[in-house]
């Protein structure tokens, strides 16, 4: 029984002494804040002054946005004299400060650093993105921080005056600022051009900043050709023009954008040719056929638009093919081939020569024309049968020319 | 008595300084290694304890070399610059090897007269003007001049037993050590070895009467009784060798040489390949070739016996692969990595005591009394004249050599070069020159920029350069598929090595750098181009190095110079003092052994005239050899032969000779039919071998068949061509070709342009770039994407189309997963895409996972040449997802679109098509992206096509492609996991832009194909390279 009270006069004593020192020490008050200010204005002389009865010297540490810092104070009879250094002076925000004693805290509080209004207002800038398209909710935000000379910025509903202009559209709305800044969303109008905004706060002006608005995607077109003449020469070029493309406001797409033109043949071979607009113009070019054909062409912006089918004609400009053997059926001369003038065909038209022997294609050969003709030599080191048979073909014409007999001699 | 001062000595010095010392000044900088050295030098200069450097191939160490000429150029850089501290090294090279041939042919022939000669011959020896003035090995020659003036000290000691001269040959062993690793190394077994054996034969003479009295036994007894002093010596310079140089064992330890050998010449079969044989035997023997008979004779006398051994293993090291034999002696590691010529320059310096022997037996000599006697003075005044002649003629011609066959590019002017790098912040990424040779390493010296590549192979770490035999990137061209083929896989991913800037003293490589994604900046004052790539982080501030401990970098930075100073004290401050205290010289002990040269051997001069004129006779074997093979209108092939090699090195007139004579075909027409044809093959191939086969030949009358091989830096391209050819007046001509005559319809044209410039900063200052002056990146849309399998391989292909309104530069990169997500393999598009696209332009593109190249030492490596080729990544997993990132920048070049396709031929192989060039730009090579579509019109694989023929202006340009048969094409994955552009989802962005994208247009334009089982459909896009923008 005794033991049991021994026990809880034990424990009593034990939970005494421990919630002690536990609770706070509510000793004899040596220090007390002198200073009744809670807020400081950036840039003037912030000090903390305290009265004290002790000798001892404390110290106070300071969270500051900038950092921790520990500061020693100026002692004077029972006060004591804290300064804050110049660069945090300069800082707005909260500052929790804390006196200590060997690193016993022995006071503690908090104080405020508002923007300076009495130093020059400036203004820091940002747009983005730099550019953006036309419509369509596309927006560039443009974004204001006006601070005070130490580059704190103001205090939330500090009103910065915006001004845009657009084309011939001036713009002017105040915005208050909001957690530290003041934002706009400029929506892109549905022309193209140049939006420029600048912003003022307490007669500070800033300089202007752009933002590109670009032209939107293409919409569909048609597509135009212009040629010399209407002749399949092969030598001839047909320019194939777009009209001006714009996108679904009206405006001209952005220079340089690609058109791929595709030009479909009778044979259904679909050959290409590329142009990039200028003032929403694409110009393209294609050579002239060497044979009769039809291009059906049509033009793609491609995955974004298309233009209507156009359909080219080019006539055929030689109806006949002249040949002539000679040095023993070995030289065969092809030509004159004529144009549509009856003049002669522009140098380099490709001819080619199938060579057959007992119905067998042995080789193709091809020259290009000069001066209207074009020469094969069928040489007996090569062609060493004794008949062979013959098929030219040039500007789209067939000729076929029957067996001829050949020497196998040697040269 | 009173020693005199050797007036032959003095002769040879005064000689010696001003011939080299002013010939240096035109023949160091172009040397191969002169400037490596002053690299180094420049390394100790700017941080003498700290062995890391940055600035080659991303960090090494620079404890791979011995320090010793590298920090003394270092420190006499204070004085006037690094290149006066090279300058000055050569010289005290110089004065070091002549007094030090002095000095061994002193303690060899024991006469002051013949070692006066020996200095006198050293001078213009052709192995010491090569070593120096081509090779610019200083280290080397520093090495073995001080392992010369060793070698009286070493035989003092071992005969005499002196501490004085134990301390100072050790001393001297040290400097040799901390010079040049493999001098003391080798030299110890070459020249330390036999001077051990031959004081030991002087020591046993003094038992008995002459050196033939000397028997095996009291050779041995005599070694017995030497031992001690050989042992104490021996044992001290291998401690030396190992604690001199301690750190750079340790250095080799951590970093072993494990690269692939680089081909060298000296490993050569000479026979085969004759410049090697001339470079590497001929050049450094010389003259010496026609006494070698009396230089064996002499050493292979008792007294000499050791040297004679050791003088003959050397000759036959230096042959190098000619005989089997070096490679079984050295055995295959050594052999791959020694560069066999200082064998040869080892032997050569051996011989020159003998040299210096027979020129003073010749000149005041027995042998001249012999010759006078024998064959009177003619005889005797021509055969010395003749003799002294080729010698000089020789050392003239090794001088001059650089100079009829340049060894490297012509000097650049590097300040323009360093000006760009310090300019605007462009050294805060790396470099890579190409076409520079060495002038790389002077380049570097001269900039804070690091660059990839580098120019001591030895060091080098990336596994992409290690594991082929390359030596730099620089020069990549020269190396074949392995050179190219290492230097497109930094061209292709240069993000991975922060690589922007490339500068390009060679035009050959433009159109691989073009097809890499690269452009053109600017040109500088000095014609360099700079190409830049766009998208690539720069350096980060701190970065990677491999740490030493700090005793080491002690060590690395005081000992050789420690060495020197003690060398000094020891080895002159003690002979001065001695010469103040006007006390006369001690007569060394190897003087005893002066021979009197009387009576010249009948025989050995029978001899050597019958060597002479074999030698004489293998000259003119080689002279007529060469004379035929550049006989080049003796027949038929030779011609056709003659007429590739002039239009490979742009000998016009030269080809043009080749022709029939003709009074209407001129060289201006010839010169002008040749120049307008542009492309690939005219413009940027090397010839890489012909062979030519008569297909007909008649008296007068024959047709050829050329098969000429040509390396572009884009593929190797082989092509036939049939050549008829005539002999008229004996000589064979080729007969012209018909060459196009297709005329462009207009003469004159305009046309409308869209161009471009960006102004990047605004406002002139070094800071970031503003905020406001940022463009933004422009958006690019991945409209597919699909992983396929084909053959064996795994690649990536999809389109891509910029939806900006500005031009685009795309950089696109695909990684592989496993099912795991676990990272399998990256790589970037090289070939298969359009790098630049305007806007709403559209690419396919293609990735290929490559590896690098024959990482594995056992991979077989193609001999043929085949830049098209890479090493398949090979993946531990099978791929399951992929991902795509790309980003776009602005382009403002290489945008030009004017090449239509005019007409297309499909067979059920081949498609043969016609180009047409409708701008006002001439296309020097174009590139077709064949894309192959299946049934539903879904991409499937892309390929490729180089047209070997530019397109000129409103000209046609004809190709053939032949269409590709898959044994296996089977979609992986047809979607990515995610594809990132600008860092942004594709889908996502690309919908704020085109809300609803018509995938019907694309697939209209493609072109139906049939009788294919993969593929139904295809595309062709161009590509345009333009060599020379206008």
């Amino acid at each position: 029984m005794k033991k049991k009270v021994y026990l809880v006069f034990f424990i009593v004593v034990a939970l005494f002494l421990a919630s002690s020192t536990l609770l706070p020490k509510k000793g004899i008050i040596d220090f007390s804040l002198e200073t009744k200010e809670k807020t400081f204005i950036a840039g003037t002389k912030i000090e903390l002054k305290f009265r004290t009865k002790l000798e001892a010297r404390p110290q106070l540490f300071l969270i500051h946005s900038y950092g921790k810092t520990l500061l020693e104070g100026n002692l004077n009879k029972n006060k004591i004299t804290f300064l804050l250094p110049g660069i945090y002076a300069k800082k707005t925000g909260k500052v929790d400060w804390f006196l200590v004693i060997n690193g016993d805290k022995k006071l503690q509080g908090n104080f405020e650093i508002l923007p300076n209004n009495q130093t020059k207002t400036q203004i820091e800038n940002h747009i983005g993105p730099p550019s953006t398209l036309v419509g369509d909710g596309h927006f560039v935000m443009y974004v204001a921080v006006p601070t005070d000379g130490f580059d704190n910025p103001k205090l939330t509903n500090t009103p910065v005056i915006y001004k845009s202009q657009f084309l011939n559209s001036f713009t002017n709305e105040t915005i208050i600022t909001k957690d530290l800044i003041a934002w706009k969303d400029f929506y892109a109008p549905t022309k193209s051009g140049i939006i420029l905004v600048s912003s003022e706060c307490n007669s500070t002006i800033t300089k202007e900043y752009d933002a590109v608005i670009y032209p939107g995607i293409a919409t569909n077109f048609t597509v135009w050709y212009t040629r010399n003449h209407e002749f399949a020469d092969g030598n001839q070029i047909t320019t194939l023009k777009t009209s001006a493309i714009r996108d679904k406001f009206g405006n001209i797409v952005s220079d340089g954008t690609m058109v791929s033109f595709m030009i479909t043949t009778q044979n259904k071979m679909v050959l290409k040719s590329f142009g990039t607009t200028i003032e929403g113009v694409a110009t393209a070019k294609i050579l002239h056929p060497d044979h009769q054909d039809v291009f059906l062409i049509k033009a793609f912006v491609t995955g974004i638009a298309e233009s209507s089918i156009v359909a080219i004609n080019y006539k055929p400009i030689n109806p006949k093919i002249e040949y002539k053997f000679s040095k023993n059926n070995r030289i065969i001369t092809v030509g004159l081939l004529r144009s549509f003038m009856n003049q002669l065909v522009p140098d380099g038209i490709k001819v080619k020569l199938k060579i057959y022997h007992n119905n067998k294609l042995v080789e193709t050969l091809q020259d290009d024309s000069y001066k209207g003709k074009a020469i094969f030599v069928i040489s007996p080191d090569y062609y060493k049968e004794k008949s062979y048979s013959f098929e030219i073909s040039t500007l789209g014409n067939k000729q076929i020319i029957e067996v001829k007999k050949y020497d196998t001699y040697k040269q | 008595m009173k020693e005199t001062t050797n007036k032959y000595l003095i002769v040879a010095l005064l000689f010696g300084l001003t011939f080299h010392g002013s010939a240096i000044f035109f023949t160091l900088e172009n040397s191969y290694d002169a400037l490596i050295h002053l690299f180094f030098g420049n390394h100790y200069a700017n941080s003498w304890f700290e062995p890391w450097n940055y600035s080659w191939y991303t960090g090494f160490s620079v404890m791979s070399y011995p320090p010793l000429v590298h920090q003394s150029i270092g420190l006499l850089s204070f004085i006037g610059g690094l290149k006066f501290g090279m300058f000055t090294v050569a010289i005290l090279g110089i004065i070091l090897f002549i007094t030090g041939v002095y000095k061994f042919s002193l303690l060899i022939t024991g006469n002051k007269t013949v070692a006066g000669y020996a200095a006198l011959v050293a001078v213009f020896s052709s192995s010491f003007i090569e070593t120096l003035h081509i090779f610019g090995q200083l280290p080397s020659i520093i090495g073995i001049s001080v392992l010369l003036h060793a070698m009286p000290e070493i035989y003092l000691f071992i005969k005499t037993g002196k501490k004085q001269h134990f301390f100072t040959s050790i001393s001297l062993m040290a400097v040799t050590v901390c010079s040049h690793h493999v001098t003391p190394l080798f030299g110890m077994v070459f020249f330390v070895s036999p001077l051990i054996g031959m004081v030991i034969m002087d020591k046993a003479r003094e038992e008995v009467g002459s050196f033939k009295e000397i028997r095996f036994n009291l050779f041995f007894k005599t070694f017995i009784s030497l031992l001690k002093r050989i042992l104490l010596f021996g044992g001290s310079t291998i401690f030396l060798l190992l604690f001199c140089i301690f750190p750079y064992w340790v250095n080799s330890k951590a970093n072993p040489i494990t690269q692939v050998p680089i081909p060298h010449g000296s490993r050569d079969n000479f026979f085969e390949v004759t410049s090697s044989g001339l470079m590497f035997f001929v050049i450094p023997w010389g003259i010496l070739l026609f006494i070698l008979p009396y230089i064996f004779y002499r050493y292979f006398t008792k007294r000499y016996i050791f040297f004679g051994l050791s003088l003959t293993l050397l000759t036959i090291l230096g042959t190098g692969g000619t005989t089997p034999i070096p490679l079984k002696i050295l055995g295959a590691n050594a052999y791959n990595i020694l560069t066999l010529d200082r064998f040869t320059l080892w032997a050569s310096i051996m011989s020159l005591p003998m040299f210096g022997e027979f020129v003073y037996r010749i000149a005041e000599g027995d042998l001249k009394t012999t010759l006078l006697d024998r064959f009177g003075t003619v005889y005797y005044r021509i055969i010395s004249g003749l003799f002294a002649g080729c010698f000089l003629l020789f050392a003239i011609f090794t001088i001059t050599i650089s100079y009829f066959r340049p060894l490297q590019p012509q000097k650049i002017n590097i300040l323009p070069i360093v000006n760009f790098l310090n300019q605007d912040q462009h050294d805060h990424w790396r470099f890579l020159p190409l076409g520079f040779g060495d002038q790389i390493a002077f380049l570097t010296t001269q900039t804070k920029a690091m660059t990839v590549d580098g120019n001591y192979h030895s060091a080098r770490r990336l596994p992409e350069l290690t594991s082929r035999a390359v030596e730099r990137l620089e020069n990549a061209k020269y190396r074949g598929l392995e050179g190219i083929g290492s230097l497109q896989q930094f061209l292709t991913v240069p993000e991975k090595y922060n690589l922007k800037y490339v500068f390009s003293n060679d035009k050959f490589y433009d159109p691989i750098l073009y097809f890499c994604g690269w452009h053109r900046l600017s040109q500088l004052d000095n014609g360099i181009m700079v190409w830049e790539k766009l998208n690539v982080q720069p350096l980060s501030k701190i970065l990677p190095k491999e740490e030493v401990p700090t005793y080491l970098k002690l060590m690395w930075g005081i000992i050789p110079m420690l060495s020197v100073i003690i060398a000094f004290i020891l080895n002159i401050q003690i002979t001065w003092l001695q010469a103040l205290k006007r006390k006369p010289l001690e007569k060394p002990d190897f003087k005893k052994n002066e021979i009197l040269y009387q009576n010249f051997s009948w025989r050995l001069l029978k001899m050597l005239h019958i060597w002479s004129t074999i030698i004489i006779f293998f000259v003119g074997i080689a002279v007529y050899r060469i004379y035929i093979k550049n006989a080049t209108q003796i027949n038929p092939e030779n011609v056709v032969k003659a007429y590739y090699d002039a239009l490979d090195f742009k000998l016009y007139a030269k080809a043009h000779a080749y022709m029939v004579p003709n009074k209407d075909y001129t060289l201006s027409q010839f010169i002008l039919e040749i120049l307008v044809s542009d492309g690939v093959l005219n413009s940027y191939a090397r010839l890489n071998g012909i062979e030519t086969k008569i297909v007909y030949q008649t008296e007068n009358n024959a047709k050829i068949i050329a098969t000429t091989k040509w390396i572009t830096p884009l593929e190797l391209i082989e092509k036939n061509y049939l050549h008829q050819v005539q002999k008229i007046n004996g000589k064979w001509f080729i007969v012209p070709k018909k060459k196009d005559t297709d005329i462009p319809p207009d003469e004159f044209m305009s046309d409308n342009i869209n161009s471009y410039f960006t102004q990047g900063r605004r406002k002139i200052s070094t800071q970031q770039t503003y905020q406001e002056d940022v463009l933004r990146q422009p958006d690019l849309e991945i409209i597919s994407a699909r992983l396929v399998k084909c053959n064996n391989q795994y690649v990536v292909v999809g389109e891509l189309q910029n939806i900006d309104n500005v031009p685009a530069d795309v950089v696109l990169k695909a990684n592989l997963y496993d099912k795991d997500n676990a990272l399998l393999a990256s790589f970037n598009a090289k070939y298969e895409i359009k790098h630049k696209l305007m806007p709403k332009e559209i690419t396919v593109f293609k990735v290929n996972f490559e590896d690098i190249s024959w990482l594995k030492t056992n991979d077989v490596k193609p001999t043929t040449f085949n830049p098209n080729e890479f090493t398949t990544k090979i993946l531990t997993k099978a791929p399951a997802n992929f991902d795509i990132q790309s980003a776009g920048n602005v382009a403002t070049t290489d945008l030009y679109n004017a090449v239509s396709i005019a007409d297309l031929e499909i067979s059920k192989t081949q498609i043969k098509g016609t180009l047409f060039n409708s701008g006002i730009q001439e296309v020097t090579i174009p590139q077709l992206l064949i894309s192959y579509y299946n049934s539903k019109k879904e991409l499937v694989f892309v390929d490729h096509l180089f047209i070997k023929e530019g397109v000129r202006i409103q000209r046609k340009q004809y190709f053939s492609y032949k269409l590709l048969n898959f044994s296996e094409l089977s979609v992986i994955k047809p979607f990515a996991i995610n594809c990132l552009v600008n860092g942004l989802k594709s889908e996502e962005l690309a919908r704020v832009i085109i809300p609803a994208r018509n995938f019907q247009q694309e697939e209209a334009q493609l072109q139906k194909i049939e009788g294919h089982l993969d593929y139904s459909y295809i595309k062709i896009e161009v590509n345009n390279f333009i060599g020379n923008p206008r």
